[in-house]
């Protein structure tokens, strides 16, 4: 279990260090932050102090040994645009981003799985085919069109809610809503798929064939073996809180980290962008991590295999 | 000695006043939706040079020299009263007296001095700035600015050498050379007057460029980086009380949502809106569209060193194959002006009245590509999506007259300027805009394309005339000798051989409540002081 658990820490690290290499290196070749923050027509001299000040002069080796050097001593830069340490700047926004996508995840969970399991307990029934019309079409519509549509129905035409900002707890309903439909659209399906494929094995009909309560059936051998796939969606769903938000941030101007990576990556504010990169990739990492862990605790015959790890991972 | 009863009516007095203005401020509060407010993340106009700074400086800072944006974009009184050269070098300014700042202190030559001196401009700085931008400790180090901005200062007043406080109420501006454009220089935003003793007690540059005190009809209430801007009325502004109690700069990044937030009602304004919104905002009764064309000018420009290009005729036969009236009339609602090339109105005696844009003439094109012995060669069109408004749908409108007329130019699609620019393959050409910030033709044709301009720069064109003509236009008094050269280069970058070719003046829209009576100057600033509002 240490080994395996050993092994999934330096893969995480490895995976670390590979996303942030990545963006350094895209960062700093497609685009020039003096002349993205400063605007084309700044005066060549200032463009030129503005690239020294920031060591964007260095050869790009030297600037990302610099910069690993840094992040080692818990310096993850400053930001080109603030003039602040990037990680206060990204830490600012967190708490923005979490009052979206935290209650969203709950939305996604409430109604994703039980729409996906009742669907799947009424196969090629009215109600399946209902649940499965508005899942394709809640992960069809892409969020900033759903925004837009909840904004021009109860922002515009019945003026119920606020169509963007921050300034009060009705201006996260509808980004909450377009952010929740989603996920909870993705949810069901998977956890329908799921539910189904374990309701035709052999030993839900044997267990039915016991005299077991249809229920007890359900709850005791369905749903922890269905929970599998959709334990992996909710890895990656809770992966993507800090980080998920982007689009539907922008469409309602909530200044969480979405926005925040926008920005920067239009002005090309290498740490800022390079600090949320490194976050968002811990979170997910962190999350997968847990989601290998509980892979074992749903399903007892993975635990032998999480032992002989690491060519028994369990994924 | 005073006794309780004089004591308590004194008392009730003073504070009287403020009670009934506070009681009787009955102004409107406002919400203004833009794309972005500020691309520095600071006020300090010696930082932040874009388009999008421009529409909020003027409300909470001003210049000695200001500028007339809602009539002729002459220069008019602003904190001078007056002004008067002394000689080629120097403008004597007599300074508006009453003048606060928003700390309440009075306006004094001092501070004059301190908004051109090297505390500020960073003139001292210059070269000496240890890496790493915004100190952020407290103290003097903490107060230096940015590398940038002494050179935003010293290409701004290239021949500054001091201001000279003759009295209390005179200054002068002095030159090391002569300059016959000194007082436009001084209407530049980044001349504006800010107070020295606030800046000398703000912990650091940055803090400072974020609240900057200035003498504006609206004081910085509080700055939220990449999120709001609230303004607030300075009842004690030398104009007299402003007549918004309350502006909110809101950043809200995507058209659609700008639009919804107006016709919510939850914006009074929505800026930065594209030409195809027009007709949306035009259904509905409580709101319009007003705009007009500012002193800025699209361009496309060649960079000569392409193999091609290099031939002045594929350049003025590439003009030639612009329907300029076609891309006004198709994308622009026939709202922007075609220019008498690359000048304004504005100019005044240096306007060239009878000067033209190219004329659209495929049968001219086609004559001058015979002429040069073009065969099809490819030429490369680099372009950004939308940076500017409707530049994806005018370089298409562009590149089917271009391919009517027998040129091969071809787009390619580039996400930022370090790409327009970037010389690893062959640039061909690349839009561009290039405003007037002052009446003459230092502050853009001299600007953008003389010799410390951004085409020489970067190295897409040199013509040595034009070189020497910028320096006339820059130092010569002689206005003849200077209108004459003016013309000659007009003649060289357009037709002999061209370095760029006008397409329209640029346009700023805005939507806006169809009941406040209010309007757009000829530029992107927005003026809420009391002139311009309420009709």
């Amino acid at each position: 279990m240490l080994r395996f658990f050993g092994f999934r820490l330096l893969r995480a690290a490895i995976t670390i260090v590979m996303v942030v290499t990545f963006a350094f290196v895209v960062l700093r070749l497609s685009g020039d932050p003096a002349l993205l923050i400063m605007s084309v027509d700044a005066p060549p001299e200032a463009v030129a102090a503005f690239r020294t000040a920031w060591g964007l002069d260095e050869p790009l080796w030297v600037q990302y040994f610099k910069y690993f050097s840094a992040i080692f001593e818990g310096d993850l830069g400053r930001s080109m645009r603030d003039g602040r340490p990037a990680l206060t700047l990204v830490l600012e926004r967190v708490p923005a981003t979490l009052a979206l996508t935290i209650p969203a995840l709950l939305i996604k969970l409430c109604i994703g799985i039980p729409a996906g399991i009742t669907a799947a307990l009424h196969r090629n029934s009215l109600l399946d085919r209902l649940v499965m019309a508005l899942a394709v079409a809640g992960f069809t519509i892409p969020s900033f069109v759903l925004g837009l549509l909840l904004v021009l129905l109860f922002a515009v035409q019945l003026g119920w809610l606020p169509s963007g900002g921050q300034e009060s707890w009705r201006h996260a309903i509808l980004p909450v809503i377009t952010l929740g439909v989603g996920g909870a659209a993705v949810l069901a399906r998977f956890t329908r798929s799921a539910m189904l494929e374990v309701l035709g094995q052999p030993y839900i009909r044997t267990a039915s064939a016991k005299g077991v309560p249809w229920r007890a059936v359900v709850w005791g051998h369905a749903l922890p073996n269905a929970a599998i796939p959709t334990v992996t969606i909710v890895g990656f769903m809770v992966g993507s809180l800090i980080a998920g938000a982007v689009v539907v941030e922008s469409v309602f101007s909530w200044p969480g980290v979405g926005r925040l990576l926008v920005v920067a990556v239009a002005n090309r504010d290498l740490a800022v962008v390079q600090c949320i990169l490194l976050l968002v990739a811990a979170t997910m990492v962190t999350s997968n991590l847990v989601v290998d862990l509980l892979y074992g605790a749903l399903d007892p015959r993975l635990r032998s295999g999480l032992a002989s790890a690491p060519k028994g991972a369990a994924a | 000695m005073m006794d309780r009863r004089t004591l308590l009516a004194t008392g009730a007095a003073a504070l009287l006043p403020r009670f009934a203005i506070a009681q009787a401020d009955q102004r409107p509060s406002i919400t203004i939706a833009v794309q972005r407010i500020s691309n520095s993340n600071t006020l300090e106009t010696l930082r932040e040079q874009s388009n999008v700074g421009s529409r909020t400086w003027n409300s909470y800072g001003e210049t000695l020299i200001e500028t007339d944006w809602l009539g002729d974009l002459s220069p008019m009184p602003g904190l001078a009263t007056e002004w008067r050269r002394i000689d080629d070098r120097t403008v004597e300014l007599k300074l508006r007296q009453g003048v606060r700042f928003h700390d309440g202190t009075p306006m004094t030559a001092e501070d004059v001095a301190f908004s051109f001196g090297p505390e500020r401009m960073g003139w001292a700085a210059a070269g000496a700035q240890p890496r790493g931008l915004f100190v952020a400790t407290p103290g003097e180090a903490g107060r230096t600015p940015p590398p940038e901005v002494p050179a935003v200062a010293r290409r701004t007043y290239p021949g500054f050498e001091r201001i000279e406080i003759v009295d209390a109420q005179t200054v002068r501006y002095v030159n090391r050379t002569p300059d016959p454009t000194i007082e436009g220089r001084i209407t530049r935003n980044t001349g504006m007057i800010l107070s020295r003793a606030a800046f000398a007690g703000a912990s650091s540059w940055l803090d400072h460029s974020r609240r900057p005190i200035g003498t504006g009809p609206y004081r910085v209430v509080e700055f939220r980086p990449d999120q709001s801007l609230t303004l607030e009325a300075f009842d004690d502004y030398w104009g007299g009380r402003p007549p918004v109690r309350r502006i909110r700069f809101m950043e809200v990044p995507e058209v659609s949502s700008r639009i919804n937030a107006l016709l919510s009602g939850e914006a009074d304004f929505a800026c930065d809106m594209p030409p195809d919104q027009i007709a949306t905002i035009a259904r509905s009764p409580r709101h319009e569209v007003v705009g007009d064309a500012i002193m800025n000018h699209r361009l496309t420009v060649f960079d000569t060193t392409h193999p091609v290009l290099a031939n002045p005729l594929i350049r003025r036969a590439i003009t030639h194959a612009i329907d300029r009236a076609a891309i006004v009339a198709a994308l622009w609602d026939g709202r922007a002006p075609i220019p008498r090339g690359l000048q304004f109105e504005h100019y005044g005696p240096m306007f060239h009245a009878d000067w033209e844009a190219p004329r659209f003439d495929i049968a001219e094109t086609r004559r001058l590509l015979r002429e040069a012995n073009y065969r099809g060669e490819p030429i490369p069109y680099r372009l950004l999506n939308n940076y500017y408004a409707n530049q994806t749908a005018t370089a298409q409108i562009l590149i089917e007259g271009w391919r009517a007329a027998g040129l091969n130019i071809r787009i390619e699609m580039r996400e930022n300027f370090t790409q327009i620019f970037d010389r690893t393959t062959q640039r061909g050409i690349r839009d561009w805009s290039n405003s007037a910030s002052y009446g003459d033709p230092v502050s853009s044709l001299v600007a953008g394309f003389g010799p410390e301009g951004q085409a020489w720069q970067v190295g897409e064109w040199r013509n040595a005339e034009f070189g020497t003509l910028s320096g006339v236009l820059e130092s010569s008094m002689d206005m003849a000798e200077r209108r004459a050269a003016f013309r000659r280069m007009l003649q060289i970058a357009e037709r002999e051989d061209p370095v760029y070719t006008v397409l329209h003046q640029s346009v700023n829209l805005m939507a806006k409540r169809r009941d406040i009576a209010w309007r757009a100057g000829k530029s992107f600033f927005m003026d809420f002081r009391a002139r311009n509002w309420g009709g």
